[in-house]
C-alpha cells in the first residue's frame, strides 16, 4: 500500500515537472535570467565586445544621478509625458465610452473607428504622423490659413513634445475606451433609472453613481496608461527619434541609445534597473491609491 | 431593449463627424497612396486625378512584401502557438495542484508581468546570441515564448478554476494518460481563454518592433514587416507615394484580422487587461 502510494506520488511529481518545466524554462531563460544579468551588469563597465566586464561598483548609478544631463532630461520628459498622456487618455476615453455606450444608431461603426489606430503598429503610426505633420499640415495650412497648421510640429522643441503626446493619445484612446465601455456595462440600469425618477440630472448621475461603480475599470485603465507611458519607445523612435536634440528622448529610448549606439552596456543596464524601480514604485502606489476608492454596487 | 436617449440622432451625427476627423490621417494615407509624388507635394488633401496602382507594385517589390509577410506570419505563429501550448499546460497543472511548490512556481511564472521589457533587453540580446537565436525568424518566435507566457499562464490559471476537477478524475479512471486527458478533455473547455490568449499575443507579435530589431537587427534576409517599414521610411529622402502604399500594405493584414475577429479581439483585449 505504501509502495503504491509512493509510486503514485512520484508519478504525480513527474507529471507536475514535465507540464510546468517548459513554461518555467522559457521564462527563466528569456526574462528572469536576463533581468538578473542586467542587475549584475549595472555594476560593471562593459562595451559588449570585451570578454570580461569590469566591476565598477556604484559608479554607473552615481553617474546617472549626478553627471548625466541626458538621463535627467529623459526622466523629466518621461514623467511630464506620462502625466499629460494619462490624463488626456483617461478623460477622453471615458467621455467617448459614455457617449458610445448609449443606444445610438451606428455605435458599432463609431467604436470601430476609434479603435482602429490601436491595431496599427506604433512604428507605422509614427511614420503616418510624420507625413501628416509635414505634408498634410502644409496643405491644411494653405487651405484654411489657420496658424496651428503653419507651425513646425516636428521642428520646434516645445511643440514636438505635444506632437508626441498627441500621437500617443490618438493611437491608444480606442483601447481604453473599450475598457471603459466594458466597465459601464456592469453598472445596474435600475440604479440609474431610480436616480432619474428621483430627478437627478445626468451630470450628477455620472459623478454620483456611474463613476464610483466603474472605479475598477478606472484603476485598470490608469494602471495600463501609466505603465505604457513610462515605457514609451516605438512611437518616439519613428516620429522624432528623440529629437530635435534630445527633447523627446524617453527613458526607454535613452537606454536603447546608451546600450546599442554608444555601446555602454553596463551603464545602459544601470539605467534599465532605474526604469524598473520607477515603474514598480509608480504603479504600486497608483494601484494602492485607486483600489481604496473602489466601492461595491 | 434599451430606449434611445433624447437627441440620439443628433449625437450620432456629431460623433460621426468626430470619428471622421479622428481617422482622417488614415484616410489621407489611403488617398495619397494612389497619387504621384508631384501631386502629393502640390496638395495632400486633393483626391487623385487618376489612380496610380503602380505605387503599390513599387512598395510590394521594394519591401519584398511576400517574403516579409511570410516571415512575420511565421514569427507570429511560432510565438503564439508556443505560448498557447506552454501556458495552458503549466497554467492548468499549477491551478490543479495545491502544494506549496506549485504556488512558488506560479509566482515565479507570473512575476515577469512586473518587469518592463526595456529593463532586461540588453542582457536578453546576449542570452539570445549565446543560444544562437539571433538573426533567425524561428529564433525570434522562440524568444517570444518567454515574454508571452507569464500573462497567458495567469489567464489560464484563473480560468481553470471554473472547470470542475472531477473531469480530470473521470478521464483518469477511464484510463486516459495525463497528456490525452489534457488535450481531449481539458483544453477544449479552455477555449474562451485560448481565443483571448491568441488574440493578445498575435496582435502584439505582429506589430512589435523593438524585439525584432534587437534579435534580427543586422540580418538582411530575415526581417519582419515592421522592420521593413522602419528601413523603408528611415531613408533620408522619402518617396511619399511609395511610402504611403507601403503603410497600407503593412497595416492591411492586421486590419483584416481585426475586422474578421472584431468581437473576439475586443473581448480578448479587455480580458487580458482586466486580469493582467
Amino acid at each position: 500500500m505504501t509502495a503504491g502510494r509512493r509510486r503514485a506520488r512520484r508519478r504525480r511529481g513527474f507529471e507536475f515537472l514535465w507540464m510546468t518545466a517548459p513554461a518555467v524554462i522559457v521564462i527563466l531563460l528569456f526574462v528572469e535570467i536576463p533581468f538578473l544579468m542586467s542587475i549584475t551588469y549595472s555594476f560593471t563597465k562593459w562595451n559588449g565586445l570585451d570578454k570580461v566586464a569590469q566591476f565598477v561598483g556604484l559608479a554607473n548609478y552615481r553617474e546617472l544621478l549626478t553627471a548625466d544631463p541626458g538621463f535627467g532630461g529623459a526622466m523629466t520628459f518621461t514623467l511630464v509625458f506620462t502625466i499629460l498622456t494619462v490624463a488626456a487618455i483617461n478623460v477622453i476615453a471615458l467621455l467617448l465610452a459614455v457617449i458610445l455606450d448609449m443606444n445610438l444608431r451606428g455605435k458599432n461603426v463609431l467604436r470601430a473607428a476609434f479603435y482602429i489606430p490601436n491595431i496599427i503598429s506604433l512604428i507605422v503610426i509614427g511614420y503616418v504622423w510624420r507625413f501628416i505633420f509635414s505634408r498634410g499640415f502644409d496643405s491644411l495650412g494653405s487651405l484654411t490659413h489657420l496658424g496651428i497648421f503653419q507651425l513646425s510640429w516636428l521642428g520646434d522643441p516645445h511643440l514636438t513634445f505635444f506632437s508626441v503626446v498627441l500621437v500617443s493619445v490618438w493611437q491608444s484612446i480606442g483601447f481604453y475606451m473599450v475598457i471603459y465601455i466594458a466597465g459601464l456595462q456592469t453598472v445596474p440600469r435600475e440604479q440609474l433609472e431610480a436616480a432619474v425618477i428621483d430627478g437627478t440630472g445626468p451630470v450628477n448621475r455620472f459623478f454620483r453613481i456611474t463613476l464610483p461603480l466603474i472605479m475598477p475599470s478606472v484603476t485598470v485603465a490608469v494602471f495600463y496608461s501609466v505603465s505604457n507611458a513610462l515605457k514609451t519607445f516605438d512611437v518616439i523612435f519613428s516620429l522624432t527619434f528623440g529629437g530635435p536634440g534630445t527633447v523627446t528622448t524617453s527613458i526607454a529610448l535613452d537606454i536603447y541609445k546608451t546600450a546599442f549606439s554608444d555601446n555602454r552596456f553596463g551603464y545602459g543596464s544601470a539605467k534599465s534597473v532605474v526604469l524598473f524601480l520607477l515603474i514598480l514604485v509608480v504603479t504600486v502606489t497608483q494601484l494602492n491609491a485607486f483600489k481604496r476608492r473602489e466601492v461595491q454596487a | 431593449m434599451m430606449r434611445r436617449p433624447r437627441g440620439a440622432l443628433a449625437i450620432s451625427c456629431v460623433m460621426a463627424v468626430v470619428a471622421l476627423v479622428y481617422i482622417y490621417p488614415l484616410i489621407l494615407v489611403a488617398i495619397n497612396s494612389l497619387k504621384t509624388f508631384a501631386q502629393i507635394m502640390e496638395n495632400v488633401l486633393a483626391l487623385p486625378t487618376q489612380l496610380r496602382w503602380e505605387n503599390f507594385a513599387n512598395a510590394f517589390t521594394l519591401m519584398r512584401y511576400p517574403n516579409l509577410f511570410l516571415n512575420t506570419l511565421l514569427v507570429t505563429c511560432i510565438g503564439t502557438g508556443g505560448v498557447v501550448l506552454l501556458a495552458s499546460l503549466a497554467g492548468f497543472k499549477l491551478s490543479r495542484s495545491r502544494t506549496r511548490i506549485s504556488w512558488l512556481v506560479f509566482l515565479l511564472c507570473v512575476a515577469p508581468m512586473m518587469i518592463p521589457f526595456h529593463s532586461f533587453m540588453i542582457a536578453l540580446v546576449k542570452v539570445a546570441r549565446t543560444l544562437h537565436l539571433t538573426n533567425s525568424i524561428p529564433g525570434l518566435g522562440v524568444v517570444y515564448w518567454g515574454l508571452g507566457v507569464p500573462l497567458s499562464l495567469f489567464m489560464y490559471h484563473g480560468f481553470v478554476k471554473t472547470v470542475p476537477g472531477e473531469l480530470d478524475d473521470c478521464a483518469a479512471i477511464d484510463g486516459a494518460r495525463p497528456l490525452r486527458t489534457f488535450f481531449q478533455v481539458i483544453f477544449p473547455l479552455l477555449q474562451p481563454v485560448t481565443v483571448s490568449v491568441i488574440v493578445i499575443n498575435a496582435m502584439w507579435m505582429w506589430n512589435d518592433f523593438l524585439l525584432p530589431l534587437l534579435i534580427l537587427g543586422g540580418s538582411k534576409t530575415s526581417q519582419t514587416l515592421q522592420l521593413a517599414a522602419y528601413n523603408f521610411f528611415g531613408q533620408y529622402k522619402i518617396e511619399w507615394q511609395n511610402a504611403m502604399a507601403g503603410v497600407l500594405l503593412t497595416i492591411t493584414p492586421a486590419i483584416i484580422f481585426y475586422l474578421i475577429l472584431q468581437r473576439h479581439i475586443i473581448k480578448g483585449m479587455v480580458a487580458g487587461a482586466v486580469k493582467g
